[in-house]
């Protein structure tokens, strides 16, 4: 077997041993520790100490020796070597500070603040509270970079609501669902911070290609809710005066001054001082956690309590994401030593695809991918293989990121592993079904293709802003 | 029968000219060796950073690194006096010479063989030309247009550009478009010309400052695991080690062609402004050198060797000066104006 | 039997209670980080003067902060899984699959940051190795020390995950950690769990 291949048998191997359901970090440090033992297998170097014994050494030193030999294999100082490299990683730095500006902005009671507003700003619109839900989800979305907390929240707040007046159970569900799921598309995404230290393409670009996208797909789900509301107004009936109050004007400017503008002014100090080149994405992402808790304090929502579960909280998922670096790392700085980025290259290349097919075949494989697996083991794992192939079909790797970012979005709302709906599920009352969530989820995923494919008829989308703030 | 196979990872991309320079270094050793040893020259990122590579060799992660030494100076300040060290008037090529024929070599190998404990064998090659003061947003003339700034550069001349005034961050060079872009850093400073230009630099900054005393002087550095090397046929290691030496020029005639090419292009072509570094900065920097030797001699070590660097440019460039002819007169006797310095 | 049992339930306590109280007292890294950050910010912004320090500190932070996580991440389940078969099988069986991945996927790996880590971070600390990212000299070498001591931590956890899976192979149960805190989408789902559970009762 020659090297490359045992790499592919590397790669093969581990996408069986993903369904194990083993911690995937720790699988890929197996991995990479036991292909790089291999590829790094060199007894000649490694029992040189024994060779070297003289005939007088004692059983046990022979003994001894040898086993020394057998640990001797220098893929263990890989290993660390390249667990500091993920240490000392400054892209990654913004990670912990996003997620706990995420955490105590979830925990300010912001959402309910925000969704009573909207709603009575909003009522008469056709679809009014799905607006409402809709647009609180993705102002949500610039505050935070994950996924869950937004679905439940909105889940418990936004569901009943539009239950009690009558909508259509599927269509609320999926309204919450997809608009919970645009954190990780719309700044400051973790998942973009994740693919910009995956695959070396920079941040503030990334964050900047995002942001049109992510309207895009905003306004495409709006289109749809509005749209449906008209054509169909059983789904979406206006609320009577019960369920949303009428509110004198003053009234209602003060409570958007309350909810709106302090929220606005911490996204706008986030993403404006990063798209500005003011400061770099972990000052921002230092000044949104302070701000952040200074808007809890301002709400009256910071207590001691609140802080501590977002401290803890905010080490385990950095950890959950940052292990899975040090994994990834070992394992592809084994591959690719062992020559197997250069034969997929080589076969991929040989296909004659050209760059339309290829991007729908990886597009496709990403979106398969994402039924199984969760966003960060296939960006962290899978995203560095598709990477050198890109130069190939010179494809730029931003806009890959961006298709590979909407096309994610997928992930948390197809079965079976629909992250959102189970959340949404979790929480909602008996009576609504897995498959009514699903159900009322589809029309949404058809607006994610439809925005993928106007990425590729108009690219301009994605590379407007990044070329109107850092040129070239 | 296969060839035997080196790994050699360099600290560079490969966008980056320098890794073509390594390619020149695993020709020469290929051809020598009449295809019996190979080179396989992988670029940073490949099996570590570009910054861990002793530490990569040492372990035998890597047979062989192409880097410079000011990367590790973390470990160890003395690193930089083999890379860029003060200025006390000699170029690159009186300080590779140094190294080759003025005891640099033995000081050297004490620092990381019997200081550091390590298991390498380094050798110099390729006398890097001055390195520029680097590229700016905007024009910087005085020392007060540096306060504040976050600029980029590596080794003691981050010390250096410290007491000047700058805050100073070091990155590999392939970081650092990125950084700009970011804002980690406001100005750079990498090599010379062409890869700057590789990197692209030219779109992020348009002033491009050349002249400077912060690295007037440095060469590559070619790392080998000290047991990968020792146990080698003696062919084989001379190969290696002498293949280092033919690179030099090899590298030299290359970078003298491109370089001046990639500057001509950045300056017709991407719009970059070229300005020579004014005195005022020029003076500054000599007196931070001032500041800066002092402390570095407090190290027994550092003391030893700045003075062999010092004895060896008080007599070598003694005679190279005073025998060398003005060749800017010369040059603007047949084109005349063009350069103003 | 049952006092090995006992004792393995005393250990599985020990080892969350280990695990958590490093996790949790490094978990407050993170507040250090926005507040060094916040003040260069600050200085860089507003007076124009940055400090050389601010880049190594939040790496140092940043790594310390989740290579000490680890453990505590792994006590309470917090590692992502492809787990979409997994989670259908018995706990008995899980057990014995993760058993036997314990040994070999993940002692090797936590072992070689052990002592691989040593002799890597004991190189670093015998040169006083400073970060090479910026001139400030700020000490790396400790730095590197914590790749041993999340090594340790995780070794201890993984004995105690090796119990559980013992003990889930006999009673087909997982003993859960102890929990203090949940994301919040799983705190309120705990909480519509419980609710419907009282009120059917
Ligand atoms: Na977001
Ligand atoms: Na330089």
């Amino acid at each position: 077997m020659t090297d490359p291949q045992v790499a592919l048998m590397m790669l093969g191997l581990f996408i069986v041993f993903v369904f194990l359901g083993f911690p995937i970090a720790f699988t890929l440090m197996a991995m990479g520790i036991g292909f790089g033992y291999f590829a790094y297998f060199d007894s000649s170097r490694m029992w040189r100490a024994f060779d070297r014994l003289d005939e007088t050494a004692s059983t046990w030193d022979s003994w001894s020796t040898w086993i020394e030999g057998f640990l001797n294999n220098r893929i263990f100082d890989l290993f660390v070597n390249q667990t500091f490299t993920v240490m000392s990683n400054e892209v990654l730095t913004a990670v912990p500070l996003f997620l706990f500006m995420g955490y105590i902005v979830e925990r300010s009671n912001i959402v309910d603040r925000l969704f009573t507003t909207l709603n009575i700003a909003s009522k008469n619109l056709p679809g009014s509270m799905g607006v409402a839900a809709l647009i609180t989800c993705a102002l949500f979305a610039t505050a935070t970079g994950i996924v869950g907390a937004v679905v439940t929240l909105m889940g418990l707040l936004a569901l009943p609501a539009m239950l009690k007046a009558r909508y259509e159970p599927s269509f609320a569900a999926g309204i919450i669902c997809a608009g919970g799921t645009l954190g990780i598309l719309i700044p400051p995404s973790i998942m973009l911070i994740v693919y910009a230290a995956a695959t070396n393409v920079s941040i503030v670009r990334l964050y900047a290609a995002a942001l049109l996208p992510g309207l895009t797909l905003v306004g495409l789900y709006l289109i749809y809710i509005v749209g449906r509301s008209i054509l169909q107004p059983s789904s979406a009936p206006r609320p009577t005066k019960d369920e949303v109050p009428d509110m004198p004007m003053l009234k209602l400017l003060w409570l958007i001054v309350t909810s709106f503008v302090p929220l606005a002014f911490l996204i706008f100090a986030v993403l404006g001082s990063i798209l500005f080149g003011l400061a770099t994405p972990t000052e921002a992402a230092s000044i949104g956690a302070l701000g952040g808790i200074l808007l809890a304090f301002l709400y009256r929502a910071m207590t001691w309590q609140r802080l501590r579960e977002s401290v803890y909280l905010t080490i385990r998922t950095t950890a959950m994401v940052c292990w899975l670096f040090v994994g990834s790392y070992t394992f592809s700085a084994v591959f690719s030593y062992l020559g197997g980025e250069q034969v997929i290259g080589d076969f991929v290349a040989g296909l004659d695809l050209t760059p339309i097919q290829f991007l729908i075949i990886a597009q496709l494989i990403i979106f398969l991918l994402g039924w199984p697996l969760e966003w960060s083991e296939i960006i962290i794992i899978f995203v560095p293989i598709f990477l050198p192939l890109l130069d190939v079909f010179g494809i730029d790797p931003l806009f890959f990121g961006i298709l590979v970012a909407l096309n994610l979005q997928t992930s948390f709302l197809t079965p079976p592993m629909a992250m959102s709906a189970y959340y949404l599920k979790g929480i909602a009352p008996p009576e609504l079904r897995l498959t009514q969530i699903f159900k009322g989820v589809m029309p949404f995923l058809l607006c994610v293709i439809i925005s993928m494919v106007l990425m590729y008829a108009f690219p301009q989308i994605v590379f407007t802003l990044p070329d109107m703030f850092y040129g070239r | 029968q296969a060839p035997l196979v080196v790994k050699m990872q360099t600290s560079w991309n490969d966008a980056n000219i320098w890794q073509e320079f390594a390619r020149d270094y695993a020709t020469r050793v290929e051809e020598m060796s009449g295809g019996r040893m190979k080179i396989d020259v992988l670029p940073a990122g490949a099996v570590v950073g570009a910054f861990q590579v002793l530490d990569a060799v040492n372990d035998g992660l890597i047979d062989a690194a192409h880097s410079v030494p000011v990367y590790w100076y973390g470990k160890n300040k003395a690193a930089s006096l083999f890379g860029t060290g003060p200025v006390f008037g000699g170029s690159a090529t009186t300080m590779l010479s140094w190294f080759y024929a003025g005891g640099g070599q033995e000081l050297y190998d004490e620092l990381t063989q019997e200081i550091m404990g390590l298991d390498v064998v380094g050798r110099l090659g390729f006398p890097m030309f001055a390195q520029p003061f680097g590229w700016f947003k905007g024009e910087v003339n005085t020392v007060a247009d540096l306060q504040g700034l976050k600029y980029r550069t590596v080794g003691l001349a981050a010390d250096l550009m410290s007491k000047m005034g700058m805050s100073v961050a070091q990155l590999p060079g392939g970081e650092i478009v990125p950084a700009m872009e970011r804002g980690v850093i406001d100005a750079f400073e990498f090599n010379n010309p062409s890869s700057d230009k590789d990197f692209g630099a030219q779109d992020v900054a348009k002033n491009y400052y050349l002249s400077s005393y912060h690295q007037a002087s440095e060469s590559f550095e070619f790392l080998f695991s000290r047991t990968f090397l020792e146990d080698l046929d003696p062919d084989f290691q001379a190969i290696l080690k002498y293949g280092v030496e033919a690179a030099s020029t090899a590298n030299t005639a290359k970078a003298m062609d491109r370089y001046s090419a990639d500057l001509q292009w950045l300056q017709n072509d991407a719009g970059v402004t070229i300005h020579r570094t004014s005195k005022e900065i020029l003076d500054a920097e000599l007196k931070a050198w001032d500041e800066l030797i002092p402390e570095l001699e407090t190290d027994p070590f550092m003391k030893k060797t700045l003075d062999s660097q010092r004895a060896w440019v008080e007599r070598v460039s003694y005679y190279e000066l005073m025998n060398s002819p003005d060749y800017g007169l010369a040059y603007d006797h047949y084109f005349p104006g063009k350069v103003k310095l | 039997m049952e006092i090995y049992g006992d004792i393995m339930i005393s250990f599985i306590r020990f080892a969350d209670g280990l695990s958590a109280w490093f996790g949790k007292a490094f978990a407050w890294l993170i507040i250090v980080m926005a507040v060094g950050t916040g003040y260069e910010v600050f200085v860089r912004y507003v007076l124009n003067s940055p400090t050389a320090w601010a880049l190594d500190v939040s790496f140092i932070m940043y790594g310390a902060l989740f290579m000490m996580g680890g453990a505590y991440t792994l006590s309470r389940g917090g590692h992502v899984r492809g787990d979409f078969l997994y989670r259908l099988l018995q706990p008995r069986t899980q057990a014995k699959i993760d058993f036997v991945l314990y040994l070999i996927f993940f002692f090797p790996g936590v072992t070689a940051l052990i002592f691989a880590g040593w002799k890597y971070a004991a190189r670093s600390w015998r040169y006083g190795e400073v970060s090479a990212a910026s001139p400030a000299g700020v000490p790396i070498y400790q730095f590197k020390a914590v790749i041993v001591a999340a090594g340790l931590l995780l070794f201890v956890q993984g004995i105690a995950q090796l119990m559980r899976c013992i003990i889930a192979m006999r009673t087909n149960e997982w003993i859960e950690a102890s929990e203090d805190v949940f994301e919040t989408e799983d705190l309120l789902m705990r909480e519509a769990n419980k609710a419907e559970k009282d009120h059917l009762s």
